[in-house]
């Protein structure tokens, strides 16, 4: 009996807006794919943000590397659970994702994403799709009341089919930026700041 | 007496030997640990040696593995299988991984600075910070940024790091949802036990203990809880061997049954024969718990073996029962010759009271007092209940064509004497090796069992159970330095695949003197704060934010050392505790190998270090003890065959009489060690006590055939209670030839075939024969 009410309106509480569900099934990137991007990194342990410059790659679900170019080389591989971390003349460093959890989150949630799942993906985080037209903006915040301790919410805008920008909100307010594609090459606000940043996601192209 | 008044004596003295049992069974401590069974340690080394032949943590060790379920489910099983076991005073430790070196414990934070080896090879100056910083820059700018944040202030050259990679296995299991799994995607436990790894039943109840815990848990019915390791292995090698010799004794027991019924006819016979053995050995063992408290079960399994020949002395007072005669005077008849033997018997196993070794002389008095109780209990209760109807055996024709039949077998003279050869000869071009060193191999572990121990402590990355590096100085700190001195070597080791890894003792905690070095390395707060001033130039830290840096490097300078008995109150303080270990005021350090490939070469260290480190393998050190252990039984049965011959030689007064007795009871345990020798067995401890029992059992053939007898019907009676004793023997011990176990085909075809020896042989050489003078 009880049941019978509780799991329609689980289903429901699980299942991404119609729209968001669309917009989600669009966003899903061919095997490989990959994009420029440069990354304002604020964190509240430093004076000004760091600025990273450099390639995402997407190899699948569970795969993803970042490549950072600029101002060093690093590249960072995620493959089924495994982190190597590769700097210039360093020996790999290895570590399981296990250990990283909010890193953990956020490969399901781009695995998902650029999957085109949004089933998967509402099963990590609550979807809020705002859309303006041809921009819109997707908020995911972590159904995980531990993991939403660390990592408050993680958005995306984008246009059309194309993600612009990447952007991780931390517990402790440090925060992440990313610009993709074509906006990566974009001239930064100066100086740097999270809602400046903002609205150059948001910004038509 | 009545009938009625002799059954209720009988069922009197039953009832009496089940209270004696109940009174034995709950003050006698068997105990399983194998030191207490072997000959007591000389020195230190052997008593370190011993420890850890029992005791050494790897030996310890219960590996276990969750399957059949998701992840997360086998997750939490893992986690409330721990949670459940740490409440279990029965265990020692419970790992699954969730208490990994990951953090370190706060305790032991202030003292990162020494205990982390950065400072051997690097200063806190401008030039090392400066690289430092600029990394941990990149490391904030990494995805696994957020880990860092916390610690950073504290700790920007990242030493916490540093000990958690150094206290982290080589070999560590990966994590998935906070706790260990296998390759194979099961949950991964270890359990380490407080009882010793050999003592069977304390493993089998910590093992029942763990079925229990997993089936209480709410999720249990998802899951599949697979255990291994070596107490496992034991527990269940000991539960086979005991339900296989038990069967096997139960359709013995019926045989023996059948047997005394066929030979007597008697079913009353049935409820007094068994009454002298059972006495005789809940005597031993009472004199076993007012003289010693505690018995080591192989000690037992020996005794009750020995024991075997009081089942001899009431079939000869049945046999030799003559019509017309109450049993009284049945028993006059006989008693001389049973007391004789009980008496020599007794006198040789004196023998084993005076060597030395706490098991031989639980031994000696258990057999002693044993073999005293019931041969009195034969002599002087058994006639009192013997049934008024009996039948004179005397008058059996299978008995007289019997008779017939032995008077006409030929007897060459020569015949002992190529037999003699023969032996001599099999001994000579056995195959080798003469002698199993190996307890392990008398009752082997199923290899199917022992693949599956393998890979389980494989995937745990838990440590060998056969070798061992020991490390030798004069206190704690000297085994320490000891083990930074070979460190280097060790990582040679290591990079050539000689092992796959080895956990000294200074991994976990350095030496007073490198701790000093590194606290002496330490800048004062002035020097380091300047240097990092100068290395912060430019670089986007918030001011001030490496304060409790320079307050920790500050700390750390006035810090008094951490010795290991400080260390070992911190959360690893038990892996300390566990390669630290103090005999006779030396200190010894017990370093676990992992994956051990190249023993040789491990070995080598010895010449190098003077003998100061040393491979130790644990199976060839157990080996050797046993077969010290095997050379004192020996010197002993030397002793007791000796104490035999005199005591024989004694009581007859008369050369010719004794060789009779001895000579073929000596040549049939020769020819029954030739057999087995010819077909390729090496001879064990079990073999020897075997053989023993046989020995005792043919000294009674060859007395009682020597006997002179007035007339046929005795000399009849005479071969009635040998041939029920022979077969009785032949058949209990045949039937345990038969199993798989070796330890019981070994003592089972042993003692039968040697029986088979001594009859043959007391029937050739100590009958007495119509041409021989008197």
């Amino acid at each position: 009996m009880i049941f019978g009410i509780l799991l329609p309106a689980l289903l429901l509480a699980a299942t991404p807006p119609p729209d968001a569900s669309a917009l989600i099934a669009r966003l899903k990137r061919p095997v490989p794919a990959s994009t420029a991007y440069t990354e304002v990194r604020f964190v509240h342990q430093l004076t000004r943000p760091l600025v990273l410059r450099g390639e995402l790659d997407y190899g699948g679900a569970d795969k993803l590397g970042k490549r950072v170019d600029v101002p060093y080389r690093e590249v960072t591989s995620i493959s089924g659970g495994a982190v190597t971390v590769t700097r210039a003349d360093r020996s790999p460093r290895h570590f399981d994702l296990e250990r990283a959890p909010e890193l953990k989150a956020l490969m399901g949630g781009f695995s998902a994403l650029l999957g085109g799942d949004a089933s998967a993906l509402a099963t990590l985080y609550t979807i809020v799709l705002v859309d303006n037209g041809n921009d819109w903006t997707l908020t995911l915040v972590p159904r995980d009341a531990v993991l939403a301790g660390h990592l408050r919410d993680f958005v995306i805008d984008g246009t059309d089919a194309e993600p612009r920008c990447f952007t991780l909100h931390q517990g402790n307010g440090d925060a992440s930026v990313m610009l993709l594609g074509a906006l990566a090459a974009a001239k930064l606000p100066q100086p740097p700041s999270v809602a400046a940043l903002a609205t150059l996601c948001r910004a038509e192209p | 007496m009545s009938a009625r008044g002799r059954l209720a004596a009988i069922a009197a003295w039953w009832l009496l030997l089940a209270l004696a049992a109940f009174a034995v069974q709950h003050t006698l401590v068997v105990n399983n640990d194998l030191r207490s069974f072997l000959p007591p340690p000389r020195n230190a080394d052997q008593r370190v040696l011993m420890d850890e032949i029992g005791d050494g943590p790897a030996s310890r060790l219960l590996l276990m593995a969750v399957a059949g379920a998701p992840n997360g489910t086998l997750a939490q099983l893992s986690k409330e299988i721990v949670h459940a076991l740490r409440a279990d005073t029965r265990f020692k430790q419970v790992l699954d991984g969730d208490e990994s070196a990951t953090q370190l414990d706060p305790t032991l934070l202030p003292y990162r600075y020494l205990l982390s080896p950065t400072l051997d090879h690097a200063q806190f100056d401008e030039a090392f910070l400066r690289e430092q910083l600029e990394e941990r820059l990149q490391d904030l700018g990494s995805p696994a940024a957020s880990a860092l944040e916390d610690i950073l202030p504290r700790d920007p050259t990242l030493e916490t790091l540093v000990l958690a990679q150094r206290w982290t296995p080589r070999h560590a299991p990966t994590m998935r949802d906070g706790v260990w799994f296998s390759p194979r995607g099961e949950a991964l436990l270890i359990a380490t036990t407080h009882a010793s790894g050999l003592d069977t039943a304390a493993q089998a109840e910590a093992i029942a203990a763990v079925r229990a815990a997993f089936a209480k848990l709410p999720g249990a019915a998802g899951g599949r809880l697979q255990i291994s390791g070596p107490g496992y292995i034991g527990a269940q090698v000991a539960a086979s061997t005991r339900a296989q010799a038990e069967r096997l004794s139960a359709i013995g027991t019926i045989g023996f049954a059948l047997l005394l019924l066929l030979a007597y006819r008697s079913a009353s016979i049935l409820a007094l024969v068994a009454l002298p053995l059972a006495s005789g050995a809940l005597a031993g063992l009472a004199a076993i718990v007012f003289g010693f408290g505690a018995v080591h079960g192989i000690t037992l399994a020996f005794g009750f073996t020995l024991l075997g020949v009081a089942q001899e002395y009431p079939i000869r007072v049945f046999s030799h029962r003559r019509a017309g005669a109450d049993g009284a005077a049945g028993v006059r008849g006989v008693w001389p010759l049973l007391r004789l033997a009980i008496v020599s018997a007794c006198i040789a196993y004196l023998a084993f009271l005076v060597s030395g070794v706490p098991g031989l002389q639980q031994l000696a008095v258990f057999t002693i007092v044993a073999l005293l109780v019931a041969g009195a209990a034969t002599r002087w209760l058994l006639p009192l209940l013997l049934p008024d109807r009996f039948r004179d055996v005397a008058a059996s024709p299978l008995m007289q064509r019997a008779q017939r039949w032995l008077a006409a077998m030929p007897r060459p003279r020569a015949l002992p004497w190529i037999a003699l050869a023969l032996a001599l000869l099999a001994l000579w071009f056995a195959p080798a090796p003469l002698w199993q060193n190996d307890l392990a191999a008398l009752a082997p572990a199923p290899p199917a069992e022992l693949a599956r121990e393998g890979k389980l402590r494989a995937a745990l990355g838990a440590p060998d159970v056969r070798y061992l590096l020991v490390l030798h100085a004069d206190s704690a700190d000297g085994v320490l330095r000891l083990s930074e001195r070979i460190s280097a070597q060790v990582d040679k080791w290591i990079s050539a695949h000689a092992v796959d890894d080895v956990e000294l003792p200074s991994r976990w905690l350095p030496s007073l003197e490198t701790q000093r070095a590194r606290q002496a390395a330490l800048p004062g707060r002035a020097a380091l704060t300047a240097a990092l001033d100068a290395a912060l130039t430019d670089l986007p830290y918030q001011p001030g934010l490496f304060m409790p840096f320079v307050d920790d490097v500050e700390a750390a300078r006035h810090l008094p050392l951490l010795d290991p008995e400080a260390f070992e109150r911190s959360p690893f303080g038990a892996r300390l505790a566990a390669m630290l270990v103090e005999r006779d005021g030396k200190w010894y350090g017990l370093a676990m190998l992992d994956g051990v490939r190249d023993p040789a070469a491990l070995a080598a260290i010895a010449t190098q270090t003077g003998g100061a480190v040393r491979l130790l393998d644990l199976k060839s050190a157990s080996a050797t003890l046993v077969a010290q252990y095997r050379t004192r039984i020996l010197q002993a049965l030397g002793v007791a065959f000796v104490l035999l011959v005199l005591a024989v030689g004694l009581a007859f007064r008369d050369v010719r009489r004794a060789w009779h007795v001895l000579a073929p009871m000596t040549l049939a345990t020769l020819l029954a060690i030739a057999v087995l020798r010819a077909c390729g067995v090496p001879l064990s401890l079990f073999h020897l006590v075997a053989v023993t029992l046989a020995a005792g059992l043919g000294l009674h053939y060859a007395l009682f055939f020597e006997r002179p007898v007035a007339d046929a019907d005795e000399a009849r009676r005479t071969l009635h209670a040998t041939l029920v004793c022979v077969a009785a023997a032949v058949l209990v011990f045949g039937l345990l030839a038969t199993s798989a176990v070796p330890v019981l085909r070994g003592i089972g075809a042993t003692v039968a075939l040697g029986v088979a020896f001594h009859f043959i042989l007391s029937t050739q050489m100590a009958m007495w024969r119509d041409g021989d003078a008197g």
